[in-house]
């Protein structure tokens, strides 16, 4: 483990001369003495970008009902001013780009985005992972084009432009129980905000359990008997993304109750094993419950809380 | 012709207008594109790329260096004598579906259709001159996951957006149902004796024969969920919101129902009805001025069960517990009280203030209160008037049918929760970033305190599974333990008086029997300082340091902390690339762990521990003291990421990234111990050969590890026996040993989990003359090893069990290839074809399942009705015409 972080670290020290090299020096801010231009002389070069940019919500909003002066620019109003670039297009410095190549700084093209799109669900933009990692806007959204059916996205939908980085995730949500993410009826936004939140992973709500209420708002109770870990965190027991076991969670039952249950008295502390299966009992082995199915649910069926005066045991 | 589709197109629009607030009684919350399996995120599918491709910059890359994807063909739209211009299409055919299209695996999310089938519509309005604009969609029209959505409003002036989503979720299709009213508050028994007959085994017979020639079906439910919102653009930077979510959960999922005092009493799969219905409301404002941006919102959520109590009539001949003179036979039903109707409330308020002068900072404020409540009706604790019983003496007739026999008579729950949140964010120069953050939040428990105990008999504790068994605690009678002549009745008289009882000063018969209710609550307290260092043009450092507060009363731990520290790289500065690295070192430690920390909730604090020898101590013993729960024990935990992307020429990416977690609880002898580790290196590859065609592939191999210990009891913990006595019992035997009367350590087993998985996925997209292709293949083999040690000898287990249970399960294995195949041949420049093929297999294994499709009762009163996943192959066709507008 040390030895790859030192390999790492190694890797990082050698790459970072190497970008110094790559990345032009040069000052994305734009030339104070730019001046507007307007939509009609960008298009004169730039009619194929136009093609695709006038299908979109941002062209609709500039062009049809600016809310004010700046927006009526449209192409100008993200780019900023045109005249120096329409006098020398390679002039990098001389107009706000969005793409790796052009070079302006992330921190410049946010900055523009948040002109019009600060507060609101970007209140926390500031500081978010996302921000701490040098995201930028146009990173995960791609205002040229309607790659995606709504919100300007970069790739086709919510889930394959978050997959652009996190691809652990989508490889849980291939697993044997998951979310119904690659079926198309949730995305990534319906637990998390991109960008950005008062949570650390980003999550819409201020819990993990409030985030989970959000569609299982039967488990919200409170319970007439409460199980600690449950009120607590559903992550305690659940992958939220996906898992190879039944009801995405994180280990195979009876272990994963056996994680924290070893009682005096009673059956949890007992080894349960192969041959205690519907099969095994056939052959000898001795049929246990809490190995066949749903093991302890079998049993403690309303594992999330009960609300029946007997249910102290979460079985009614 | 084109007057009548413009005026079809109008309708149509118009008419979902009208007919999504309608929709909208079905549903709560979805926030994304509401889309299908077919269609995900409603993106266009087979649509013709534009082959001019983005504009002049061939091969341009997002800032982090992805690709761009090349644009496609949008069809003009069209414009009507009025200035209303217009666009739609719709995607209909017909579909075929071969295979093992019921397997419950295969339908889990989805509702592949077959024969003629609308498979998505859009339709776009816009009349430039006011701003006014309409977007319609739909999807699965008439199937289990269709969807339909529509956004309505004036640019930069308000907005209407609705939707509507139905997700189909199959449990099962192998489910064995003895039951008709699945779905209802009542199941009854079609072709068997509630209550069993006769004894276990001429029962068992029974339904072994009922069960045989049952045929098997499905156990699933629905979700429709649909959502309004409304959002309006006010004068002076403010804008109000307002939404409306319903969610109605229909349909029923396999559950478990238990008979006696738990384990062996007799328990039974049934199906659990599901009618579940929530509403949602939201309001608020936002501000957004250019140093001041603030959100004031609230939130009311309304859950409602329609089946509050689920009532099912009994099949088996169950072993009674605790109570006598009641024959099994009288059980013939068994009652749940399912989630109850609750309601939660939320007010929330945000603010940021820049304040640009002082180092450039950015000050960020959220604070929020919220509480969720619920005071369902109780039900009483039995259905039948118990006639004729008794429970340590003392009668049951017709005292525990009736919610007389409850300390209270609704719930009563409710607990708040706190939300206060500070950050500052300072930039004292171009190239440093400092920011500071302290965060609370808290639940708190305001519910009533619940005891177990009946006022119509006196008596604390609870009776079990309407009656069948019970969980009953009493002053212990046995010699030197109370004084002289206590009756096992001494508690009866205090009318449920907690104190009162306490008060009696009588040493209890049993320590486990839960007499309270715990109100759990927890707050958690973060406070983090990082930094930001530029350190070139293109690079950054940032190093943070968190330290987290747990308080949770009630739990084994109350207090607990965890120092992390982070580092993360950024490296922008590559040509056509990004390198991001981080590490996260976490330590979390606590106070002293209490195996116990429940005791005043239980039987064993109504009085002093019993002392006198021969007094069976076991139940006031709980947890093996050297068990660590995971989420309170010491931990330390390594946290790796790295993510890397560079282009290979100007139009191929490649990306690696590799996360591992590592996690070691050094003071966990049992539960949790040693170290666990999840390790994913993934890859991926984007090839845009040209601006119409494309290839990729990527896989992620993930592997875990996580590891366990138990320790079995064995005899009882008596004082007088083993070197137990009253003043040591607690620490000899709770503490595991190679002595210990209880755990003995020669007792201990260890579990191993090992998780082996796999993600892969390959496709192209090529356009030859006027035909597109898209090939879009996915693969995923998941597989878990369970494997342990233990010794058989100490254990008990004989040779045959031994040898059948060897080292461990058989492996859980979970492989699904997915192919999807789409052609899309133009007819007529409004008009398309898509050809698709879906080819989709399967294959499950869970060894919790093996033989019960063969042997459903292993037991003479257990019944397992899901014979479990099952493999699959499928086959899906469809042909789709296009028609744009």
């Amino acid at each position: 483990m040390y030895q790859f972080v030192y390999w790492v670290l190694s890797f990082i020290a050698v790459a970072a001369p190497v970008q110094n090299q790559a990345a032009p020096v040069q000052s994305a801010q734009v030339t104070p003495a730019a001046t507007y231009i307007g939509e009609a002389r960008c298009i004169q070069c730039h009619g194929q970008e136009n093609k695709h940019f006038s299908g979109t919500l941002h062209a609709m909003t500039f062009r049809l009902h600016p809310a004010n002066p700046l927006q009526s620019r449209s192409c100008e109003a993200c780019h900023g001013p045109g005249s120096n670039h329409a006098r020398n297009a390679t002039d990098k410095t001389a107009l706000i780009g969005f793409t790796k190549k052009w070079g302006t700084p992330v921190a410049t093209q946010n900055g523009q985005c948040l002109t019009c799109h600060d507060g609101g669900a970007r209140m926390h933009w500031a500081g978010s992972n996302h921000d701490r990692s040098n995201l930028s806007c146009a990173d995960c959204h791609n205002t040229m084009q309607n790659a995606s059916a709504n919100s300007l996205l970069a790739r086709k939908n919510i889930s394959d432009t978050c997959a652009q980085c996190h691809r652990e995730q989508r490889a849980d949500f291939r697993k044997r129980s998951h979310m119904p993410l690659p079926e198309g009826k949730i995305s990534c936004v319906d637990c998390h905000n991109p960008h950005g939140s008062s949570t650390r992973s980003l999550l819409n709500a201020d819990s993990v359990n409030d985030v989970c209420y959000t569609c299982h708002t039967e488990k919200r109770g409170p319970m007439l008997w409460e199980h600690a870990p449950v009120r607590e965190n559903c992550v305690n027991c659940h992958q939220p993304h996906g898992s190879n076991h039944d009801k995405l969670l994180v280990a195979a039952r009876p272990y994963l109750c056996q994680q924290c249950h070893n009682l005096s008295v009673g059956h949890n502390s007992t080894f349960y094993r192969d041959g205690q299966t519907a099969e095994g009992a056939l052959l000898g082995g001795g049929q246990s419950p809490r190995i066949i199915g749903r093991t302890c649910q079998n049993c403690h069926s309303q594992i999330h809380g009960s609300n029946h005066p007997a249910g102290a045991r979460f079985q009614r | 012709m084109k007057i009548l589709l413009q005026t079809a197109v109008v309708t149509l629009g118009l008419s979902l207008i009208v007919a999504a607030p309608a929709q909208a009684q079905g549903s709560a919350g979805q926030q994304g594109t509401p889309g299908n399996a077919l269609n995900p995120g409603n993106s266009e599918r087979g649509v013709p790329s534009d082959p001019e491709g983005t504009g002049i910059v061939v091969g341009s890359r997002s800032p982090t260096g992805l690709l761009t994807v090349a644009p496609t063909l949008e069809k003009a739209a069209s414009t009507t004598a009025s200035g209303l211009r217009y666009r739609a299409k719709i995607e209909f055919g017909a579909s075929g579906l071969s295979g093992d299209e019921h397997a419950a695996k295969f339908r889990e999310y989805k509702d592949l259709p077959s024969g003629a089938y609308p498979n998505n519509f859009a339709v776009s309005i816009e009349k430039p001159k006011s701003a006014f604009h309409f977007d319609g969609v739909g999807g699965g029209v008439t199937k289990n996951d269709q969807y339909y959505g529509f956004d309505v409003g004036k640019y930069n002036t308000w907005r209407v957006r609705g939707s509507f989503s139905e997700v189909p979720h199959f449990f099962t299709s192998t489910y064995d149902s003895l039951w008709s009213g699945v779905g209802t508050s009542t199941l009854t028994l079609s072709r068997l004796v509630p209550g069993g007959t006769t004894n276990a085994n001429t029962t068992q017979a029974a339904m072994q024969s009922v069960i045989a020639s049952t045929s098997q079906g499905d156990v699933d439910l629905t979700r429709q969920k649909s959502r309004t919102r409304v959002d309006l653009t006010l004068p002076s930077n403010w804008k109000a919101y307002a939404s409306y979510t319903r969610e109605r959960r229909d349909g029923s999922r396999p559950f478990g129902a238990v008979f006696g005092g738990g384990g062996g009493g007799g328990n039974l799969e049934i199906p659990e009805s599901i009618d579940y219905n929530t509403q949602d409301v939201l309001a608020g404002v936002q501000f957004a001025g250019t140093q001041t941006n603030l959100t004031v919102q609230t939130t009311a959520s309304f859950f409602h069960n329609d089946i509050d109590t689920l009532t099912f009539e009994n099949p088996l001949f169950i072993t009674t517990n605790t109570i006598a003179g009641v024959p099994s036979t009288t059980f013939t039903r068994g009652q749940f009280d399912l989630y109850p109707n609750n309601r939660a409330y939320n007010v929330r308020g945000e603010i940021v203030q820049k304040l640009p002068h002082f180092l450039k900072s950015r000050v960020t404020g959220v604070f929020a209160g919220g509480q969720m409540r619920q005071n369902d009706a109780l039900i009483p604790p039995a259905l039948e008037p118990l006639t004729g019983g008794t429970i340590n003496g003392v009668s049951t007739t017709g005292v525990w049918n009736t919610t007389n026999a409850l300390s209270q008579t609704t719930a009563d729950r409710q607990i708040g929760t706190r939300l206060a949140d500070v950050g500052i964010v300072m930039n004292p120069s171009r190239d440093f970033t400092v920011r500071g953050k302290v965060r609370y939040y808290g639940t708190n428990n305001e519910s009533s305190d619940y005891v177990a105990c009946n006022p119509l008999t006196g008596q604390w504790g609870r009776l079990l599974n309407n009656g069948s068994g019970g969980s009953f605690v009493t002053p212990n009678t046995a010699a030197g333990n109370n004084p002289p002549g206590t009756l096992n009745t001494g508690y009866n008289g205090t009318a449920c008086n907690l104190a009162a009882t306490r008060a009696l000063g009588l040493a209890p018969n049993v320590g486990d029997v839960p007499i309270r209710s715990a109100p759990y609550e927890y707050s958690q307290t973060n406070s983090v300082v990082s930094t930001d260092f530029r350190l070139a043009r293109s690079s950054s450092l940032e190093a943070a340091f968190e330290r987290e507060n747990f308080s949770r009363p009630y739990r084994e731990r109350e207090k607990t902390w965890e120092n992390k520290v982070r580092f993360a790289y950024v490296n922008r500065g590559f040509d056509s690339g990004t390198l991001r690295v981080s590490y996260e070192y976490g330590h979390r430690r606590g106070g002293d762990f209490v195996a116990a920390p429940l005791a005043d909730f239980y039987s064993g604090s109504l009085g002093p521990a019993p002392v006198a020898n021969g007094t069976n101590m076991t139940t006031f013993v709980r947890n093996v003291d050297q068990l660590r729960r995971f989420d309170v024990a010491d931990r330390n935990q390594n946290i790796f990421n790295v993510r890397f992307n560079h282009g290979i020429g100007s139009m191929l990416d490649a990306s690696v990234g590799v996360q591992v977690r590592d996690l070691d609880y050094p003071a966990s002898e049992y539960g949790s111990n040693q170290q666990q580790r999840l390790t994913t290196p993934s890859f991926e590859l984007d090839w845009q050969m040209s601006a119409t065609s494309n290839a990729y592939g990527f896989y992620s191999l993930q592997t875990g590890h996580l590891q366990q210990a138990g320790v079995q009891t064995t005899g009882t913990c008596t004082i007088g026996n083993s070197g137990v006595v009253a003043s040591n019992f607690s620490s000899l035997c709770a503490t595991a040993s190679a002595t210990s009367p209880l755990f003995p350590i020669s007792r201990t087993w260890d579990v191993s989990q090992k998780d082996h998985n796999g993600a892969g996925g390959l496709g192209f997209r090529y356009e030859l003359g006027r035909v597109m292709t898209e090939v879009a293949y996915t693969y995923t083999k998941g597989r878990t090893g369970v494997t342990y040690e233990y010794d058989p000898t100490a254990l008990g287990i004989n040779a045959t069990q031994a040898a059948l249970a060897g080292n461990g399960f058989s492996d859980l294995l979970f492989e699904q290839h997915i192919c999807e195949a789409t052609a899309v041949v133009p007819i007529a420049p409004r008009l398309s074809l898509r050809l698709l093929y879906w080819y989709e297999r399967g294959k499950i294994h869970d060894w919790h399942y093996d033989g019960i499709d063969v042997n459903p009762m292993p037991a003479n009163n257990g019944a397992y009705l899901d014979v479990g996943a099952q493999s699959y192959k499928t086959h899906w066709f469809g042909a789709l015409f296009r028609f744009d507008l």
